[in-house]
């Protein structure tokens, strides 16, 4: 009984020293992020009005999407529209080529990553240069990220020290975060200075003024849409909102729930392109549109990627952003891969002990535990359960649905304490590794009962008072 | 008022000294407890696992089975959370209205907001921590979950303050999950065992030389971990504990 | 490829239940001290608010803040200090090596130190290039909250305008706090 997961979190459960890094540093993020909410009085109505903001817009996302590409054009803005990843990343490339784009500078796109974005770029001979530290850390390694808003937080400053001499040349072990910071500052400062292109993603579109909105901590976004002739911005079609009053209510989440911040160092509003540049707005569906009609999962599309649920996740914290086999890991992503190809991603669907924690930071309120609960129903449907699970489910159908079977079974229980321990603590006794069995009681509560043994218990004691 | 005693299947196999505390506490508040023979388990193992389908005749034999009682009470709040929150969908499915899902508590909660009690005899001179399971806080409320900003309350700790002599504390990170999880701790042993581990450090670290709670199920799968590596820490239930002096 | 049409339409063919709007704006937190808040905040995010007194020379302070500073970049009439100007440049590259910048933000926000700087020149470049970055800012216009300040922003018919928050920061490695990743490395607010 085990999924790719399961496999993946032993690995990285191997390494104990890092698995409780990862464990605290993750948690001190969430405390963080507590420490942001406790601070607002309107914090949960915060929440709410986000969770209905969300649930209007995206039940009324073809109004939304016509007004706010409308406003967009009407400030100079191109808008193109994909339906799939291969179409976004084409028009990508076809801008780009237009321009003859031979340096592209990007800021932190999930969407880029769902599409696959890079590979297919830099199949083409574009120079594309990840400018979020983190992002670039990844793509001098030739590794996806781990997590949504802190790609690199699986590294070690020793990694990274190490990559930054054989890559930067950086001083030989010096692993100081200040100093390979500053050393990838220098570093990117050049590529931002002779990139012929800039892309980002958005974290929100707002309909009534067309504006794209960008949060970042590093100003990479800004560095790089400020200097190149061009900018694209690639977006989900969810992230559109319906006006500046919403985006209040979603700034105010935002940072607070991913890091712990009051606010991102930049809150950017891109309305029109620079002065003698092009600005191309690509909305890519992918999938998106399908979900409008899944009422049991809609509520993946009010997802502001915050991240909040990974730190929470007691499963995440533990195993690591690897150990899913989507490329979003934690809670959100169990759902959204399930959304995206459950035959492909359904083995994230045992990192969940039903804590219902990630509902509860959600800025957003998606019912994120409720929603792995349905999708595990829906297994068996296509073929993917597991069977020893199944099993141990239909014999406990068996049992529990006759009463007199299931008290002999309790009768029979407390055979099992007295079993040598090899027959109980083998391979094949999950519980085993770690754990040791609970007793069996000699007489079930069942039994007691039937005898007379529960009401005499306090029949003694009210003789004893008398 | 007649009470149904709800007895979890495991809480019946494994804990039946927890299924007689709860009596005692009602039988000590005047209330006429029956304890209906038939019942088995509520479905919870199976749905969580994927396999509701597994649960539905489990819901229904529920529901007959309590329907004629005022109050469905049980010592287990994850057991309570399912019932409260799943039969009706469960019954739904078979064109059933679900009538006990509505008037099933957990024995703490029941104690706290329909029986309200406001004391009990007994002393329990000893130091206590409180484990906030994940479904009796964050699905039947018993206290304020730490991810909300809502005013904090304990409905465990207001009733265990009855007691004489008790000293209470809790755990660092204070409602994070112990790692049970129905078959997620056999499906994901390692993540389960780490995080079990993980929580009863956090316990032992309060001083205290008991773990208690509102639902076997977490102290059963935390008693397991302690076991294999010795620790020095007891575990009781909350009913154990409320009625040790009856 | 796919056009609005075709994409719009397959949207409004998938949607089931709708629902309303929510009332808004909702109800913010409020300081007694909104700009002791604005302070305050400020320095929590890494950056520095400095009430310029009656008196007082704004260059000088400036000056005895960044007493290195050589390349200064500015298009405001309130500052001497500007070696350069941002509306004055063939290309946004030009302003590559600037110390600092001087520059006017509209509205201060006491829950998270943010400033709305909107474009008021040719090459908003300076806001990110530069080393450091000073803000003017009337200290009237701090108010208290988000949808306080979303109530009042000004494009002025601009491309762009930016909330900045304290200096650039990264936590990228090891989630340790590093200020200046691509920006400036420090922030001034002088309230005027």
């Amino acid at each position: 009984m085990s999924t790719k997961h399961t496999k993946a979190a032993d690995l990285f459960i191997e390494n104990k020293e890092q698995q409780v890094w990862h464990n605290k540093t993750l948690h001190f993020v969430r405390d963080k992020r507590d420490k942001m909410a406790m601070q607002l009085p309107e914090w949960e109505v915060l929440r709410e009005t986000a969770h209905k903001i969300k649930m209007h817009t995206i039940t009324h996302l073809d109004h939304y999407l016509d007004l706010f590409s409308t406003r967009a054009e009407a400030n100079g803005i191109q808008v193109h529209w994909a339906k799939d990843a291969e179409e976004h990343n084409q028009i990508v490339y076809e801008i780009l080529q237009s321009h003859k784009v031979r340096k592209l500078v990007k800021s932190k796109s999930m969407l880029a990553e769902e599409c696959h974005l890079n590979p297919y770029l830099i199949d083409k001979g574009i120079n594309v240069v990840e400018s979020d530290l983190g992002e670039r850390i990844l793509q001098l390694l030739n590794e996806p990220p781990s997590h949504i808003v802190m790609p690199a937080i699986h590294l070690k400053r020793q990694e990274v020290g190490k990559l930054f001499e054989e890559k930067l040349h950086t001083e030989k072990d010096n692993s100081d975060p200040t100093y390979l910071t500053r050393a990838a500052r220098a570093h990117l400062r050049e590529e931002f200075l002779t990139a012929d292109a800039a892309m980002t993603g958005a974290n929100f579109g707002v309909a009534e003024t067309g504006d794209i909105v960008v949060c970042t901590n590093e100003g990479n976004a800004d560095m790089g849409t400020a200097l190149p002739p061009l900018h694209i911005v690639t977006m989900g079609m969810e992230k559109v909102i319906p006006n500046l009053q919403s985006l209040s209510v979603f700034i105010r989440l935002l940072a607070r729930s991913a890091t712990g911040q009051p606010v991102t160092a930049y809150t950017s509003h891109y309305r029109k392109p620079r002065e003698g540049c092009e600005m191309h707005l690509v909305i890519v569906d992918n999938g998106r549109s399908e979900a409008l009609s899944n009422e049991d999962h809609i509520q993946t599309l009010k997802c502001i990627r915050c991240g909040a649920c990974m730190n929470t996740c007691p499963v995440y914290r533990r195993s690591g952003g690897y150990s899913y086999t989507y490329f979003i890991p934690g809670p959100i992503g169990i759902n959204l891969g399930m959304l995206h190809a459950p035959k492909e991603y359904y083995d994230n669907l045992s990192a969940c002990s039903l804590c219902y924690s990630c509902n509860n930071v959600c800025p957003v309120k998606i019912d994120l535990a409720d929603q792995i609960y349905k999708w595990r129903q829906n297994l068996d449907s296509f073929g993917k359960a597991d069977p020893m699970k199944k099993v141990m489910s239909e014999g406990m159908k068996f049992m529990f649905e006759r009463p007199a079977l299931f008290r002999t079974g309790l009768k029979m229980a407390p055979i099992v304490n007295h079993m040598p321990r090899p027959l109980i603590y083998n391979g094949l006794n999950d519980w085993g590794k770690g754990r040791e069995l609970p007793q069996f009681a000699s007489e079930s509560f069942a039994a007691l009962w039937k005898k007379g043994k529960v009401s005499a218990a306090n029949q003694k004691r009210s003789n004893h008072e008398q | 008022m007649k009470i149904g005693l709800f007895i979890p299947c495991y809480v019946n196999a494994v804990y039946p000294e927890v299924g007689v505390a709860t009596y005692k506490l009602l039988d000590y508040l005047g209330l006429d407890v029956d304890y209906p023979l038939e019942q088995t388990c509520c479905g919870q193992p199976m749905a969580n696992a994927g396999f509701e389908d597994k649960a539905i005749h489990l819901a229904e034999q529920f529901d007959h089975i309590f329907d004629a009682y005022d109050y469905v009470v049980g010592p287990s709040a994850s057991c309570v959370a399912f019932v409260r929150e799943h039969h009706p969908d469960l019954l739904k499915k078979e064109g059933h209205v679900c009538r006990t899902s509505s008037k099933t508590y957990d024995i703490c909660e029941f104690l706290h907001d329909i029986v309200k009690v406001d004391k009990l005899p007994g002393r329990f001179p000893h130091k206590v921590s409180v484990h906030n399971s994940c479904h009796g806080v964050r699905e039947l409320h018993l206290s304020s979950a730490s991810e909300l900003n809502i005013p904090p309350f304990s409905k465990v700790k207001d009733l265990l303050s009855l007691m004489e002599g008790i000293e209470l504390f809790e755990p660092a990170y204070v409602d994070e999950c112990c790692g049970f999880g129905g078959m997620f701790s056999v499906e994901e042993p390692s993540v389960s065992v780490c995080m079990g581990q993980d929580k009863l450090r956090n316990h032992i670290q309060t001083g205290a030389e008991y773990i208690t709670g509102a639902d076997s199920s977490c102290l059963m799968h935390m008693q397991g971990v302690a076991k294999r590596e010795n620790l020095p820490i007891k575990f009781i239930h909350v009913t154990q504990i409320l009625a040790s002096g009856l | 490829m796919s056009n609005k049409a075709a994409i719009i339409n397959r949207v409004k063919q998938q949607i089931r239940t709708q629902y309303d709007m929510p009332v808004l704006p909702i109800k913010g937190i409020e300081y007694a001290d909104k700009i002791a808040q604005f302070k305050e905040t400020l320095r929590a995010v890494g950056g520095e608010a400095v009430e310029l007194k009656q008196g007082e020379d704004l260059d000088t302070v400036i000056s005895l803040h960044y007493p290195e500073a050589k390349t200064i970049a500015s298009n405001l009439e309130d500052t001497t200090l500007a070696t350069i100007s941002p509306d004055n440049v063939n290309s946004a590259h030009d302003l590559k090596n600037i110390d600092l910048a001087i520059v006017r933000g509209e509205i201060g926000v006491a829950e998270n130190a943010c400033v709305w700087v909107p474009q008021l020149m040719k090459e908003r470049v300076i806001c990110f290039i530069s080393e450091y970055l000073v803000i003017l800012l009337d200290k009237n216009s701090v108010v208290n909250n988000m949808h306080e300040a979303y109530e009042q922003i000004n494009f002025h018919d601009s491309c762009f305008g930016v909330f900045i928050s304290g200096p650039s920061k990264t936590a990228d490695i090891e989630q340790a706090l590093v200020v200046g990743a691509h920006g400036p490395k420090g922030v001034l607010v002088i309230l005027l």
